[in-house]
């Protein structure tokens, strides 16, 4: 059933977002957030379905890059494999347990959907083959000192990041068969290194970090190494996620500091004038929302098909933003779609817009839910 | 900027945490017992417990030392704090001074001998750095550490070539163990020269490495022993101050190791390390240029004769210049395992400059398998392929400093406009272009052996120039546990 392609639909439990929605209280809230020219709904997020409680908080949703099935995973050391059954209910597929000792922080598919990877706090990540729906762990990446907190494939599938506690970000080669070696160790944080993501496009490396800056690093092709080639500076403390726009221009990231920051890529020899430095680009900081979000944002997703920007929040809320029509792509302005207060009855730890089907959105949560959304436009 | 090898420094050394933070050494508090109702209160000149009477009583301070550190999993260490007290210039410093004033009062007896221990990749170092010939700058630098009061500067060859050749016989003792005795975990044997990877291997990877390590002890212990030892004993009851001169400040944490506190003694077998960079720095303060010194002589305290000071003449060892190792041991393990002679090794690059492996073929069989392993991700590669059973070496070179010794993490900064890579370049060149010296050729060591250890292979010479590594126990502790 993984190659089920994704019927829109609209007949599942819509309920609640309505109701909530609906109260006067909230649109009261809406008005007063109108600086950042929010219109009343301009969207909404329709809940389809909340899958069945895991054992404790469920840290990451990923989707395959199909679009046609997702993975979780938590506190309870195991991955959960979703997809649709018969009656186009999303249900748990496969339990990939045994491959770690303590919580698994994140899980990523590689590009060709036939790896995932699995990071997890005690220090290991796991490369799970994927043989026709059979999930097996065929490789273990040992070398952090603590948590792993966060794993990332490359557009071309041939390497992984990984970075940890130990303020750390490592490079993993594809080596051959179940091979993976270490390519760099890139130790540019001062501090807890929260997520790596690398380009959609090319093979540049981003990675978020405690000590409120977003690093950026390149392959040295001299040395056969890798480099820090630009330091993202700004947010006023962590630096909890990051999300490429899809065609990698722009880059947005959410922090414990209740912003969300849009940096935009000024290439060496941009048309704006803005400096650069050894023939890399500078990424700016073109654009801040602030005073939307009331607690720390954990995750940000920007969604490659639709360009709208989910977020995940400490104050138990999912936002979903849009850029303004006719927005200075030198200062584009952003404005709030919506915002469903009550999402999960604990701090959200992800949202996930998926990669095939627009407007789809998984979001789990401390509550150890997980819930999969519809975005409309009204 | 860390000096520590990148190793190390992310095994926690010199990390953020301070041991103020967050050591998690169980310290005896010294007060005196009370019934509950006590408190705490800090003041500006420390921690005082208030008890019910009210009376004050201050609290010790905690001190922590550089082998605590060392034994615990905890943090390594951030203890540059605690390095920079007891390892550090000044403190060197302060021995010099201290020794001066001893030697202004007449008390040269109560004086302590200061030698001064020179190995070769921080003369390299100072050489670039004020365009000198190596063997001049030695000279320059014996001037500048007598003015400082060091009494004797010496060459640490000699101990190069005792572990080299002990180094050499261990590989050949394992080889053999595997081959005909089917002894398992022994090969391939690690290099034990380098203390950022040795410490990292005990506080990492435990009981899965540290069998493969040689137990060779590293040129700058068996200097210390040397020293304290056998010079030691012909020096009629002066204590010796044993300073060695190295390219890292990993360096000193192998230094401070309990396996190199000497009992007989009741000293460290090296009791201070100083490092090129520290050397400029203290040239730069006292404004002087290296270049400008005159040329002073080395000591040979080892001969036990009167008349042993020699104008240095530096040499090098083939292969690496972090001590060539793999290069030794290959083409003596060629000859005594294979009865053949070989010239010159010919490396394969594998992933990298940093890792590259150097085999010998017969009829398209491997005999041998060698490789030089620099810097973290290479490390990391290696043990990992050991642990997982996918490495076919029989003996691999680890340094963890990326291109070796040379390239030192305490080795002068490059000036503005050159790069690392080009600085460590230059000094290879450096060392290449130095007249070789061949370990089994050194008549002195033989004469050590004989004199000093009773003869090769004996019990002595396997218990003054071999050691032992200890796995440290990870400690889960509540501080560790974050998100």
């Amino acid at each position: 059933m993984l190659c089920n392609l994704y019927p829109y639909f609209i007949s599942e439990t819509l309920c609640e977002v309505n109701n909530l929605w609906s109260e006067p209280a909230q649109l009261q809230e809406i008005t007063t957030r109108s600086k950042f020219h929010t219109l009343l709904t301009m969207g909404k997020l329709e809940l389809l379905q909340t899958l069945k409680k895991d054992d404790g908080r469920v840290w990451n949703v990923a989707w395959h890059p199909k679009g046609d099935a997702f993975a979780s995973c938590g506190e309870d050391k195991s991955i959960r494999i979703w997809a649709k059954d018969m009656l186009g209910k999303w249900s748990n597929k496969f339990v990939l347990t045994e491959g770690h000792k303590r919580t698994i922080r994140q899980v990523a598919w590689s590009p060709c959907g036939n790896y995932l990877a699995s990071a997890s706090f005690d220090a290991t990540t796991s490369i799970w083959d994927n043989h026709g729906g059979e999930f097996e762990c065929n490789a273990t990446l040992e070398g952090h000192e603590n948590e792993v907190k966060s794993v990332a494939w490359s557009r071309s599938g041939q390497l992984l990041a990984t970075c940890s506690r130990d303020k750390s970000v490592w490079i993993w080669e594809v080596a051959g068969d179940d091979e993976y070696d270490c390519g760099a160790v890139l130790n540019a944080h001062s501090q807890d290194v929260k997520k790596v993501l690398f380009h959609p496009e090319r093979d540049l490396l981003a990675s978020a970090s405690y000590d409120n800056t977003i690093k950026l690093y390149r392959d040295d092709p001299s040395d056969e190494d890798w480099l820090c080639c630009g330091t993202l500076t700004g947010h006023e403390s962590t630096v909890w996620s990051i999300s490429f726009e899809g065609n990698g221009k722009r880059l947005a990231s959410c922090s414990d500091d209740h912003t969300v920051k849009i940096w935009k890529d000024y290439p060496p020899g941009n048309p704006e004038g803005v400096a650069t430095e050894d023939g890399d680009s500078t990424w700016k900081c073109v654009c801040t929302l602030s005073g939307e979000h009331t607690r720390t944002i954990y995750d940000i997703s920007w969604c490659p098909q639709t360009g709208l920007i989910a977020t995940a929040c400490g104050d138990d809320a999912i936002r979903v933003f849009k850029e303004d029509e006719g927005s200075d792509s030198n200062a584009p302005s952003f404005s709030l779609l919506c915002a469903v207060d009550r999402a999960h009855n604990q701090d959200v730890n992800c949202v996930a817009w998926n990669p095939a089907v627009a407007g789809l959105l998984a979001s789990c949560s401390d509550d150890g839910e997980i819930k999969v959304w519809n975005f409309v436009d009204t | 900027m860390s000096r520590f090898s990148g190793v190390l420094q992310l095994t926690d050394l010199d990390d953020f945490i301070t041991p103020s933070q967050e050591c998690i050494k169980p310290v005896k508090i010294e007060k005196t017992a009370s019934s509950t109702g006590a408190k705490i209160t800090i003041q500006e000149d420390g921690y005082f417990q208030i008890d019910e009477d009210g009376s004050a009583q201050k609290l010790q301070k905690v001190e922590i030392t550089l082998s605590d550190c060392l034994a615990c999993s905890g943090c390594i260490t951030s203890a540059e704090s605690v390095l920079v007290t007891q390892q550090s210039q000044e403190e060197l410093l302060r021995i010099f001074e201290e020794n001066k004033n001893l030697k202004l009062q007449d008390r040269t007896e109560d004086a302590k001998l200061i030698i001064v221990s020179v190995s070769i990749q921080p003369i390299l170092s100072l050489a670039v750095r004020y365009s000198l010939s190596p063997s001049d700058c030695a000279a320059k630098l014996s001037q500048y550490l007598k003015q400082l009061g060091a009494d004797m500067i010496v060459d640490m060859t000699i101990a190069d070539d005792l572990a080299l050749l002990e180094s050499q016989k261990e590989f050949i003792r394992r080889y053999r163990a595997t081959k005909s005795d089917g002894v398992k975990n022994i090969l391939p044997m690690l290099a034990s020269s380098c203390p950022g990877w040795v410490c990292y291997a005990e506080k990492t990877h435990g009981s899965y490495i540290l069998p493969y390590i040689a137990t060779t002890k590293s040129p700058q212990q068996i200097m210390g022993s040397l020293i304290k030892q056998w010079v030691g004993r012909s020096v009629e009851g002066r204590q010796i101050y044993h300073v060695t001169v190295m390219p890292c400040y990993d360096k000193k944490l192998e230094a401070a190791r309990d396996d190199f506190f000497s009992k007989e003694t009741q000293s460290r077998d090296v009791d201070c390390v100083i490092t090129a960079i520290e050397l400029e720095q203290m040239l730069v303060k006292d404004g002087i240029s290296l270049d400008t010194l005159s040329n002073s002589t080395f000591s040979q305290p080892w001969l036990l004769k009167d008349d042993q000071e020699i104008s240095p003449l530096l040499t090098r060892h083939i292969g690496s210049g972090s001590g060539g190792y793999a290069d030794h041991i290959f083409k003596y393990a060629v000859k005594e395992l294979f009865g053949e002679e070989i010239e010159n090794l010919e490396y394969k690059n594998l992933r990298n400059p940093d890792f590259r492996e150097a085999v010998l073929e017969k009829d398209g069989v491997v005999l041998l398998r060698f490789a030089i392993a620099n810097g973290f991700k290479n490390i990391q590669n290696l043990v990992q392929k050991l642990k997982r059973g996918k490495s076919n070496y029989h003996y691999v070179e680890v340094m963890a400093c990326p291109s070796g010794c040379l390239n030192g993490g305490a080795q002068v900064r490059p000036k503005d406009g050159t790069s690392v890579k080009e600085l460590a370049s230059k000094l290879e060149e450096l060392y290449n272009s130095l007249p070789v010296a061949i370990p089994e050729q050194n008549e002195l060591v033989k004469k050590l052996y004989d004199s000093w250890l009773g003869g090769q292979e004996s019990d002595k010479s396997s218990a003054v120039l071999h050691t032992q590594y200890h796995a440290v126990e990870k400690i889960a502790n509540a501080f560790n546990i974050k998100w």
